[in-house]
């Protein structure tokens, strides 16, 4: 609570927290306001914006703002899964890394890097060719998550190597506790608010990286997201047709949502770090 | 704060830089190896790295293979405006029913000098005999032999010259229409160089197939090869190309250098061709009347911009229930709203679409059969595709939200949903497929959009494995049309079940080991070509064409052109237009439309 | 007996584990493509099979199964068969045998969707083009993101309250969006710098004047739509890593001393740097498939495009070359920043000179 109270008081914080919930309220509040409608053709292709259409048509005659709200609630989906896998994954591997060292820690160093050169294109073709639905948004999130938690184990790995040496637990040991005890009862919550800012910022390159994805043609086929709108703006002749509401916004919300959760991460820093670094 | 005026010197670095090299490159034309005027700029027929030269080789990189006359030339190149032959290395051709035969032009040379012969000719046909690996390969179902005999010019008196005969293949396919294909399509080679090749190879076939061919080729067309990379594949012109004094009346074409730059993404052309650094595209560009401004311009000036020969169509897996039932198939069919598709998928670069397989227009107009379209055709209606679903005995469950929810046969059993597959990222099919499936699950019909990886498409067309699939057969307008077309739709001369490979009808229509086995639909198809009578022929046709629009065995969504043929007119005027058709809407080095090269003129000439 | 050279000893262990990881990573690569249902003849076939009749096409689909190693053959180069008639496949171990033989002599194979350009051929000529574009984004990008954020760090105030905030948004948005915004603007609206190729279409790659300069004016906009996200990126990472060196003891010490500004800064940017390099050496290993998008939007000449197509494609002998091309890139860039670090960091020297 009284960590709450400290980072309502830091005004990044609150810039942060302001900006993210601005994006999810566009996401799932505002379609109360806006017929939000990606299947219906309401006019001739890339329509300029008009009062009824606010940011005009896209390639097919379909209302942007429409495809903005759903594309939107995509990409925070996909980052927030793909956040939630690659934390998971990286503070574990990291923990166990760092805690135990040795060859633990070189065989999970190793994995880190295999995870690093093994493209993650070649990952996203193969597993969405033998999968009957072809790339879901969830495929997506699940590949961005399990291939993206390699710098959060390094991070994590390096905070919990540190506390290793720490007298409690020491102490733990002497007192019979196993790894696993330790791990949780004594690493984990010391770096807990490591972890959760190591969480945003997965979320945040979650975000990012499905954009990526998107712009290069390996999107999900079944959805909108963010991405697909920018790929398909590209692919549509939206740059040499002169029409920048097919891709300007949606780089824009990219960016907001990212920087929204980079300013969080960084304010959090500001609170958090002094207590890790007694 | 030292650091900081460092940084500033540093971005006013890199500026100044960017700057003075643009006022270097605005300016210093002087200095490029290729002189702008003297250049003509075309792309679309290259997409990756170049990879080989060789004419012999299954896919060589342009302008080798494909419909290209820049280097290899074929025998006769075919006008697709009015479906005449018109010479090239031979001068003429005679046909009958058994043989087709072409007069060789005894002033063909190649570019060593050495005379092009009938014995290239056969040589070209032949290796494919030798060699199942040869591109011409083929050939031999519809070519028996080639023969050659020497008769004496009528013209220019005591002067010999040879005749080629194909005899037709009477025993297996019989098809004459398909040999006369081959006079246009088959680019011949030299034998006196590439049976010197085989000979240093000790005969090994495959290890000439290796061979790049990209040094100082032997080559008849009036340009070579100069120099290429990863980014653009360059030909310099002949001056002493044979066709220069024998077709053209002692004139060279105009630009001296043909570069084929190789772009990454869509956008690429566009961009260019309206900064007036590509002169010809062959691309799909969307609403090209917004480029019209900067110069970019069309066989037409209006819709549909573009010469329709070919039709992008659904191909529908007849061996799958409810696939299986016309009754179904034709309710899809209405249910697809082919004006949306024209107007917004495909920028209205087709005419209305028509019901059936014949084109109202060009070449096949005569084939067209106003009456029985009307009579049979299915067009867009919405009340009428649900009536024909409710005939076909499929019921469709909405939801309680009012939309679909699937559908059900006569006995109440679910039916799985259906896929539409196309290729990823080939926009104006996707486009296509998302209007299709709107108007589709507006009819009740439980469709959905099976995008996939171009790689898995190509797999799942030939093997049948898809329900329905996106799918341009039989693009190129050659002298079969629109027999090629019907083939590659409705022949069931190859059938395999699903899972084995098909190269035509990949969506398994009309079995023939079926009880319901229309056995009309190949008899017409084997018949046809050897039609000699045009009454009879359009009657064939027709026939033909009323069982297709009566068995929908694929849904026709639009008509496309051969190629999307736009070019600038920044730095190159007079191409063929609709007002001046003096060629037809062919890129500059493709088919009839390479003798643009000795029309087009220079801006720079003009001024 | 290493226990006395710790450094040596460090170097070495590394050494090790860098090379299993490099086989291991071959051996994955190797087998991941193949675990598709896709099988590239199939892919060529879809191209040149058109027109063929059905016997053609088989014995044309065998040609190449023979050619591109797919298929086992007996002693007279014929391809063996089952007791249907079909050919017998090559099992993966025995082709990942074959190319494990064929890569020591130095041959990384022949493309199958490029076919007959030697994959070595392929890297040749991409990979210059590849690493002038990244190279010079990447180092400056590293410098100047690092030398700002340290600045900032130092400095504090008014300066850090701008520059933070402004670094977080540039390090936030995507850098094909900038790509595609610079294109718009530059290229099409304004018309004053390329956004198509290299260099100019009416040029050859020479070392002339002409080209240098044609290719400094289209790599403008390419190098700007990564440039400034990347050294956002890298002053925000630079920045807090200041702040917690500042914090410590020796810097507090050495300020007491009175030891001049510009070398504390110097110490200070010294040590924040090393965690930096890792960072360096990653995008440095990353770079050669790192350009995708960045060629697709500008149509620059480089391999990432390939190396897509491959993937699609199923083009065995590409994907295995350029993939064995990154892993060597992210390993040798990975050891080389360990051997640093073992010669710059005190601590590396103690844990492995055993006590």
């Amino acid at each position: 609570m009284k960590i709450l109270i400290n980072l309502l008081k830091t005004p990044a914080f609150v810039v942060g927290i302001g900006l993210f919930v601005l994006t999810l309220l566009m996401a799932y509040v505002f379609p109360v306001f806006y017929p939000v409608d990606t299947i219906t053709r309401v006019g001739m292709p890339y329509m300029g914006p008009s009062a009824q259409h606010w940011l005009g048509t896209n390639h097919l005659g379909i209302d942007m703002v429409s495809l903005l709200v759903k594309g939107l609630r995509a990409s925070l989906y996909v980052g927030l899964l793909a956040g939630i896998i690659a934390t998971i994954v990286g503070t574990l591997l990291g923990i166990y890394a760092g805690y135990t060292g040795g060859l633990q820690d070189d065989i999970i160093n190793l994995i880190t890097n295999l995870f690093i050169v093994i493209p993650q294109m070649v990952l996203l073709i193969l597993i969405s060719s033998s999968v009957k639905e072809g790339r879901s948004l969830a495929l997506i999130a699940f590949i961005i998550g399990a291939t993206g938690w390699t710098w959060s184990a390094r991070a994590v790995r390096a905070q919990s190597s540190s506390l290793k040496s720490r007298d409690h637990i020491s102490l733990a040991k002497i007192n019979g506790t196993g790894t696993f005890g330790i791990v949780v009862k004594h690493i984990l919550p010391y770096i807990l608010s490591y972890v959760f800012m190591v969480f945003i910022m997965q979320t945040a390159s979650g975000i990012l990286s499905e954009a990526a994805i998107s712009m290069i043609g390996l999107g999900p086929y079944d959805s909108v997201s963010l991405g697909t709108i920018l790929n398909e703006a590209m692919r549509n002749e939206a740059l040499t047709d002169g029409a920048w509401w097919a891709f300007i916004p949606a780089a824009i919300l990219v960016t907001i949502t990212a920087f929204s959760l980079y300013v969080l991460n960084n304010s959090m820093e500001g609170v958090f770090n002094p207590r890790l670094r007694k | 704060m030292k650091r900081l005026n460092c940084l500033k010197l540093f971005f006013t670095g890199v500026l100044l830089c960017g700057l003075f090299s643009c006022q270097n490159s605005r300016k210093g034309s002087a200095e490029v190896d290729f002189p702008r005027e003297k250049t003509l700029y075309l792309a679309g027929f290259q997409w990756g790295d170049p990879n080989t030269f060789n004419p012999l080789s299954d896919w060589p990189a342009f302008p080798v293979g494909g419909n290209f006359n820049l280097m290899y030339e074929p025998l006769m190149v075919y006008n697709t405006l009015n479906g005449e032959m018109e010479p090239l290395l031979a001068s003429s051709y005679e046909k009958t029913d058994d043989v087709i035969s072409v007069m060789m032009d005894p002033r063909a040379k190649w570019s060593d000098g050495k005379m092009v012969t009938a014995s290239d000719v056969k040589f070209t046909y032949e290796i494919g005999k030798q060699y199942p690996s040869a591109p011409t390969s083929f050939v031999w179902d519809y070519v028996a032999t080639v023969t050659v005999d020497t008769v004496t010019d009528t013209t220019e008196e005591g002067r010999s010259i040879e005749k080629v005969n194909f005899i037709i293949n009477k025993e297996k396919r019989n098809n004459p229409l398909v040999v006369m294909d081959f006079l246009q399509a088959v680019r011949i080679v030299p034998k006196h160089y590439f049976t010197s090749l085989l000979d240093s190879l000790n005969g090994e076939f495959s290890e000439l197939q290796k061979l790049k061919i990209d040094k100082d080729p032997v080559v008849s067309g009036p340009y070579n090869l100069l120099t290429y990379s990863g980014e653009k594949i360059v030909l310099k012109r002949r001056n002493d190309y044979w066709g220069n004094a024998a077709l053209y009346g002692n004139r060279l074409p105009k630009p001296e250098y043909v570069i084929h730059p190789i772009y990454k993404s869509n956008d690429a052309f566009s961009i260019s061709l309206q900064q007036g650094n590509l002169d010809v595209s062959s691309t799909f560009i969307p609403r090209i009347w917004m480029k019209q401004k900067e110069g970019v311009s069309t066989w037409y000036k209006k819709e549909p911009y573009f010469v329709p020969a070919a039709i992008t169509m659904l191909v529908v897996n007849t061996t799958r229930y409810p696939l299986s039932d016309s009754k179904f198939r034709q309710a899809m069919a209405a249910a697809v709203s082919y004006k949306d598709i024209r107007e917004l998928a495909f920028s209205q670069y087709s005419p209305p679409l028509q019901p059936g397989l014949v084109m109202p227009f060009g070449v096949e107009e005569k084939y067209f059969a106003v009456d029985d379209v009307q009579k049979y055709g299915i067009t867009y209606d919405i009340e009428k595709a649900k009536k024909l679903l409710a005939e076909s005995g499929v019921k469709s469950v909405f939801g309680s939200d009012g939309k679909l929810s699937h559908m059900e046969n006569s006995k109440g059993e679910k039916l799985p949903t259906l896929f539409i597959k196309s290729p990823a990222g080939w926009s104006d099919w996707e486009a296509m497929v998302r209007i299709a499936v709107q108007g589709m699950r507006e009819a009740g019909i439980d469709v959905r959009e099976g995008f996939l990886d171009a790689s898995l498409y190509w797999q799942a067309m030939p093997n049948g494995d898809f329900d329905l699939l996106m799918h341009g057969p039989s693009v190129s307008v050659t002298p079969s049309q629109p027999w090629s077309r019907f083939e590659a739709v409705m022949s069931s001369r190859n059938w395999k079940a699903v899972g084995e490979k098909m190269n035509e009808n990949q969506g398994r229509y009309n079995n023939p080991d079926s009880k319901d086995y229309n056995a009309a639909v190949d008899s017409l198809l084997r018949l046809i070509p050897t039609i000699t009578d045009d009454d009879q022929r359009r009657e064939a046709y027709r026939a033909l064409n009323n069982i297709f629009m009566q068995d929908q065995p694929t849904i026709p969504l639009v008509y496309r052109p051969e190629q999307f043929y736009e070019f600038s007119t920044k730095k190159w005027t007079n191409f063929p237009t609709e007002e001046n058709p003096y060629a037809p809407p062919q890129c500059l080095c493709f088919g009839v439309g390479t003798k643009s090269l000795w029309e087009i003129k220079s801006t720079a000439e003009q001024e | 007996m290493l226990k006395r050279y710790p450094t040596l000893r460090y170097i070495l262990t590394r050494a090790g584990w860098y090379l299993v990881t490099f086989m291991v990573a071959v051996t994955i690569n190797f087998y991941l493509p193949r675990l598709g249902t896709s099988n590239p003849v199939d892919i060529i076939m879809a191209k040149v099979g058109a027109g063929l009749d059905t016997e053609a096409a088989k014995e044309k689909e065998e040609a190449y199964l023979k050619e591109f190693g797919l298929v086992e053959l007996d002693k007279s180069g014929e391809i063996i068969r089952n007791e249907s008639g079909k050919p017998v496949r090559t099992p993966t171990w025995k082709q990942f045998r074959n190319y494990v033989l064929m890569v020591m002599k130095g041959d990384l194979g022949t493309s199958f969707l490029n076919y007959p350009k030697k994959v070595g051929d392929m890297i040749k000529e991409a990979v210059p083009w590849t690493l002038a574009i990244q190279i010079p984004t990447i180092v400056l990008g590293w410098i100047i993101g690092n030398v700002l954020g340290a600045l900032a760090a130092y400095r504090r105030g008014v300066f850090d309250k701008i520059f933070m905030p402004f670094s977080l948004f540039i390090s936030a948005v995507p850098y094909f969006a900038v790509g595609m915004i610079l294109v718009y603007l530059f290229a099409i609206v304004w018309n004053i710098f390329p956004a198509v190729g290299g260099y100019a279409g009416g040029l050859i790659p020479t070392f002339s004047l002409s080209f240098f300069s044609s290719v400094i004016y289209h790599y403008v906009l390419p190098f700007f739509s990564v440039f400034l996200i990347l050294a956002g990126g890298q002053a925000i990472g630079m920045r807090s890593m200041c702040i917690y060196e500042l914090g410590t003891d020796y810097i507090k010490y050495a300020k007491w001393l009175g030891i001049k500004e510009n070398k504390i800064l110097f110490y200070m940017f010294r040590n924040a740097m090393l965690p930096q390099l890792t960072g360096l050496a990653l995008s440095l290993g990353l770079m050669v498939g790192g350009a995708l998008i960045t060629e697709m939007i500008f149509s620059y000449p480089g391999l990432g495009m390939a190396v897509l197509t491959a993937i699609q494609g199923n083009d065995y002998p590409l994907i295995q070359g350029c993939t064995l091309l990154i892993t060597v890139c992210v390993l040798v860039a990975n050891f080389t920043v360990d051997i640093m670090i073992g010669f710059l960091d005190p601590r590396v020297r103690a844990a492995y000179g055993g006590k």
